[in-house]
């Protein structure tokens, strides 16, 4: 192979790695929120809640590191958010899960002019640079923590069986509540994380739409990795492969326009799911209330 | 904190939240004088604040103030839904001019210019045929050929770069007049062009840029809200010879030194000038369109980047900042017209 090759095939699978690492935070919060009976479809809230709190701690305390625990924090505030009207309120869920995003996004722009006054964008803070790869690898780390606490874990045992069937967890003498609160507290610290992520760990500034819609494509690949934390996390990569393909493709097949080569990711999807995925089956007890 | 504290804090923000919910009115309260000059003005959604189109507008009210002793008031609208009834507000009340910032304003104000059909107005942006509005929009190919060739000539590696945001007719303006500027300095240097497929993914920015970068462009013109920002951070974080030219507005003091120039659409002086054209009794009509001649176009001054460009690149670029304005260039705005354009002999 010519080392032209090679050099396109390094560029191609470290953006992947980049392009993936958000949506694999957001799709492992989808899946233990969903095996927990949940249906988070506020991923994309609290993405933009990590990801504004993040660079507003960031700016305060000058340090990066608080700033994505402090985006953490804000997606399991969320979390519980959605958890709370889940589980005490018995609120349909995805009903809940969009005000999450609309409140979240809401909430973002209008805090920009208010502690910034400067509506948009906010100015720039200390980000990780390129720390940011410790980020990436930490994901994969938390993709085999989630794969060991579900299967092999007492604790992971009673998080799927809520998603199955909550009414023997309850017989169990345990809490399907609590346990669903909780995985979903879980779920909005991973994609709080996932936000951080995209505003300082790749850049240095929080803009209004700069999640765009990597919570709803890890709600899709949640759903594409059949619900496990692996498969979530494969299927994360799938998408943002056919990304990183799609941008590194621009420009050198002239007959396909840019718009036609953005749409590949969700074309490829598509041909998966239909193709290769087979019949895929949720938690038997996934988004409705117990 | 006592129970009647409480109560306070409460009320107090209930207070803000009252007063905020009315906002969206900016400048003195005062009613016009009988005679002067009155302005009215409409934001799109981005809002006062953008440091962009909106702020730049407002800039010429601001100098129409200063300038004509202008009765000003402006009405800031929150989402799309806003555009129809601020643009009734301003027309009951009756001003001299009423500008609409954006083209996402146009279909909203031909409605409602239609009722109106004795007050005027101005869109900015976007054409609206009608015998009461003047439609104001900018020669972007103009300026991006001038930053296609400054890139052309700044370049160490003879490859540039283009990142767009949505791959739509008014960002290709941007593109095919930046690819035709590079082209009239020298035909072999390399331009690679990718479309974000945004202008909100500002991570998407940074990681297209250094896909250029690290592809052997050294130059990247960014035509794309706020994803430039992004190719503008990817930049930051190299070392020095790696420059993003910025667009719409100056946005050279967001990373000093790394933003080589940028292509400005001065919005603030269509606003103005309309506002002057009516105190002196000629307004313009129709369709407006600025360009590098009226200065409603141009390069930023180089203020961080001035080492970089030689004086005799700087000759060049004035050269033919002339040739374009005197129509001895003409710049290609759609991808057909730079497939068969050839560099002018000057």
């Amino acid at each position: 192979m010519s080392s032209a090759g090679g050099a396109l095939i390094v560029t191609l699978l470290t953006l992947t790695l980049i392009k993936s690492t958000p949506i694999i935070y957001a799709a492992l919060g989808g899946v233990i929120s969903e095996r927990s009976g949940v249906v988070n479809i506020g991923l994309e809230g609290m993405m933009i809640g990590g990801a504004f709190t993040a660079v507003l701690f960031s700016g305060m305390t000058g340090s990066p590191v608080i700033g994505i625990i402090a985006g953490i924090a804000a997606g399991a505030l969320l979390g519980f958010i959605l958890g709370f009207a889940a589980t005490v309120f018995k609120v349909d869920q995805i009903v809940a899960g969009t005000g999450i995003n609309l409140v979240a996004a809401g909430g973002a722009a209008y805090a920009l002019t208010l502690i910034y006054n400067q509506p948009g964008a906010s100015p720039q803070v200390s980000a990780l640079g390129n720390n940011f790869w410790i980020l990436v690898a930490i994901a994969f780390a938390c993709a085999a923590l989630l794969h060991g606490v579900l299967y092999f874990t007492p604790w992971g045992l009673r998080v799927r069986a809520c998603g199955e069937n909550p009414r023997a967890v309850h017989d169990a003498g345990l809490h399907p509540l609590r346990l669903r609160l909780y995985a979903v507290i879980l779920s909005g610290a991973l994609a709080g994380l996932g936000g951080a992520f995209l505003s300082i760990g790749e850049v240095n500034i929080y803009s209004d739409g700069m999640t765009a819609g990597r919570g709803f494509i890890a709600l899709a690949a949640v759903i594409f990795g059949r619900w496990t934390p692996w498969g979530a996390t494969g299927a994360a990569i799938f998408f943002g492969f056919f990304e990183a393909l799609q941008y590194v493709l621009q420009g050198h097949i002239s007959w396909l326009p840019a718009d036609a080569m953005q749409a590949l990711p969700y074309v490829a999807a598509l041909f998966a799911i239909a193709g290769l995925v087979g019949k895929v089956r949720a938690p038997a007890a996934d988004g409705i209330p117990y | 904190m006592g129970p009647m504290n409480r109560r306070a804090i409460l009320s107090s923000i209930a207070a803000a939240a009252f007063a905020l919910s009315l906002g969206g009115c900016v400048g003195r309260h005062v009613h016009p004088r009988p005679g002067q000059l009155t302005l009215g003005m409409v934001t799109d959604v981005g809002g006062l604040g953008d440091k962009s189109f909106n702020d730049s507008a407002y800039n010429g009210l601001l100098r129409s103030r200063a300038d004509l002793d202008a009765y000003i008031k402006v009405l800031q609208s929150k989402s799309a839904a806003d555009y129809q009834p601020n643009l009734t507000v301003l027309s009951e009340a009756r001003f001299n001019m009423i500008y609409a910032i954006g083209f996402l304003m146009g279909d909203d104000l031909q409605q409602v210019a239609h009722q109106f059909p004795q007050q005027n107005y101005a869109i900015i942006d976007d054409v609206v045929p009608a015998p009461n509005i003047i439609s104001v929009t900018f020669k972007e190919e103009d300026g991006s050929f001038l930053a296609g060739a400054l890139a052309a000539m700044v370049s160490k590696t003879k490859h540039v770069a283009f990142i767009g945001g949505m791959d739509i007719p008014l960002i290709r303006k941007f593109e095919a007049g930046y690819e035709a500027g590079v082209r009239q300095i020298d035909p072999s240097v390399k331009v690679d062009v990718k479309y974000a497929g945004s202008f909100d993914d500002v991570a998407t920015g940074k990681e297209l840029a250094n896909l250029l970068f690290n592809g052997g462009a050294d130059i990247i013109y960014t035509a794309a809200g706020k994803v430039g920002l992004g190719a503008i951070d990817a930049a930051r974080t190299r070392p020095q010879g790696y420059y993003i030219i910025g667009v719409d507005n100056d946005q050279d003091a967001v990373a000093p030194g790394k933003v080589l120039t940028s292509m400005v659409k001065h919005v603030d002086i269509a606003v103005f000038d309309i506002a002057k054209g009516i105190q002196t009794g000629h307004p313009p009509h129709g369709h407006v369109v600025l360009g590098l001649k009226d200065r409603g176009i141009s390069l930023t001054d180089f203020k961080y980047t001035r080492s970089a460009i030689s004086s005799a690149q700087l000759q060049t670029l004035d050269t033919l900042r002339k040739a374009i304005i005197a129509g001895k260039i003409t710049v290609p705005y759609t991808r057909e017209a730079l497939a068969t354009w050839k560099p002018a002999n000057l």
